[in-house]
């Protein structure tokens, strides 16, 4: 069974676990009081910022700083129990695969996942950004470019956040525990962001990345920068020891 | 003898600790403001407690309602976790007595975690301000009052994990109902009715006009709650 088969049957085992009308959900309850307080976008010019700019980046700052990350952590917990729910895991540990390749199979499907999100998230953006363009006669839709390099950026900075996460769920097996720390982990994300030592913390990677373009787009506002050294270096540490981490706790329990 | 059986469940399943260590990360959270950022809370003219309130209780706050929900998420995951439910339903106790039992097992342990807070706070207060003689009266009032906001947030959770047999699911829609709690604007007294988004409400930042609407509205809040369990259980048995 070769790797690409294994990222399919966890996609099959995610198909009916109703997981996608959580995250559609998340989508229409974040754009829904950006649609309803449209005219707030263009008060904001004092900042130096476009309307269509500041209806982008509310959006999309309410999305990375809570419910982009407790998502995930969800999503975490979905992965976890639809395979130890009915000893499920012990019927994949009995199959001549590696469990290294077990858990990248599943490490995968939690990358899609958050893929999946963002594409949602874009998808009802452009839909709330047509609705205020209507409303307010005034265009509030970007460049498809321009958003998709910022959501891009995004979904990697989220990458280490998202193996610490995997890592909680897999290395802890209490779920009280590692669903715990995970949502409590997100609530410090929006002090350490303004603290010299953000890099060492993974959960405020992606609010990071959309405070600083805040920054960029809003001519009077001074926020942090991102500056890649040494922030690379210390994200693809943190990322690399968390997968291997969970890489080693995966189905050890199960094998004692 | 039920609340017995409750507590006799969450012994190996970390429920006490989680609510022992959300509490003290809780209560780290005035102690580290201050430590770290006192010159901006020293200066202020509002009594000590209003000043500490205003600069942490969001934080704590938020804390406090994602244990609650991932407490209640717990509780019934062990339930329906190898179908413990039905074994529970064989037994000659009330359906309803279960869900009234992690109730009251939720609230025992938010009280824990908000006396951890109120010591938190009221130790920051003599440390780093001088305190009047009526201060341990109004920090009682206070948690009192935010004690009564989180009831409503307790049932309500503990109502969307027995409905979803799935731990992902209660857990997703409890995590939306945080985030919604989090865009309602504050200022609004409907929009704070919402169970998740009462437990930001303090005593000090609401008139005494207000906060009686606000503890008459959770009373009628609960009350629903109750009647909405009661129903579903009769409607969840009649279906099963």
């Amino acid at each position: 069974m070769n790797f690409f088969s294994l990222v399919r049957i966890e996609f099959l085992k995610i198909k009916r676990t109703g997981i996608l009308w959580i995250l559609f959900a998340a989508a229409i309850i974040l754009w829904i009081p950006s649609i309803l307080h449209s005219d707030l976008n263009f008060t904001m010019q004092a900042e130096g910022i476009s309307p269509e700019h500041n209806f982008f980046i509310q959006g999309f700052l309410a999305m990375s700083w809570f419910l982009f990350p407790a998502s995930m952590v969800v999503s975490t917990v979905l992965l976890n129990h639809t395979e130890r729910a009915n000893k499920g895991i012990l019927k994949m540990l009995a199959l001549p695969v590696h469990t290294v390749s077990l858990c990248c199979a599943k490490f995968m499907v939690l990358l899609a996942l958050s893929a999946v999100q963002i594409l949602i998230m874009t998808g009802m953006y452009y839909i709330s950004a047509a609705i205020c363009s209507a409303s307010q006669n005034y265009c509030f839709t970007l460049s498809p470019l321009f958003v998709g390099k910022e959501l891009t950026f995004l979904f990697l900075s989220a990458i280490p956040m998202l193996a610490f996460f995997w890592m909680l769920s897999v290395c802890i097996r209490t779920p009280i525990f590692s669903v715990g720390i995970g949502l409590a982990s997100i609530v410090p994300s929006v002090l350490l962001i303004n603290t010299k030592a953000w890099f060492a913390y993974p959960m405020s990677y992606p609010f990071f990345v959309i405070t600083s373009e805040y920054g960029k787009l809003a001519a009077n506002l001074d926020t942090a920068q991102v500056r890649f050294l040494p922030w690379i270096p210390a994200a693809i540490l943190i990322t690399l020891f968390c997968f291997a981490s969970s890489c080693l706790c995966f189905g050890q329990a199960e094998r004692r | 003898m039920n609340l017995f059986l409750e507590w006799k469940k969450i012994k190996r399943t970390g429920f006490v600790p989680a609510f022992w260590g959300g509490g003290i990360l809780a209560a780290a959270v005035p102690l580290l403001n201050m430590a770290f950022r006192s010159e901006l809370y020293l200066m202020r003219e509002e009594p000590p407690l209003q000043t500490l309130l205003e600069a942490n209780w969001q934080m704590m706050a938020m804390l406090n309602v994602l244990l609650v929900v991932v407490g209640a998420c717990l509780l019934y995951h062990t339930e329906y976790a190898d179908n413990a439910m039905q074994k529970m339903c064989s037994l000659p106790i009330r359906e309803d007595s279960i869900f009234f039992g992690k109730t009251i097992l939720t609230f025992f342990m938010s009280v824990l975690v908000l006396s951890m807070e109120a010591g938190a706070i009221a130790f920051c207060s003599c440390h780093w301000f001088k305190i009047g003689i009526d201060f341990y009266w109004g920090l009682c009032k206070n948690f009192g009052y935010m004690l009564l906001l989180m009831l409503p947030c307790i049932l309500l959770s503990l109502l969307i994990s027995e409905a979803c047999q799935n731990m992902w699911i209660s857990l997703g829609i409890g995590v939306l109902c945080i985030f919604t709690a989090t865009l309602l604007p504050t200022d609004s007294f409907f929009l704070s009715l919402f169970p998740f988004a009462a437990p930001f409400q303090t005593l000090t930042g609401t008139d005494t006009a207000a906060a009686t609407h606000f503890l008459c509205a959770m009373v009628i809040e609960l009350g629903i709650l109750i009647l909405t369990q009661l129903l579903f259980t009769k409607r969840r048995r009649a279906f099963a």
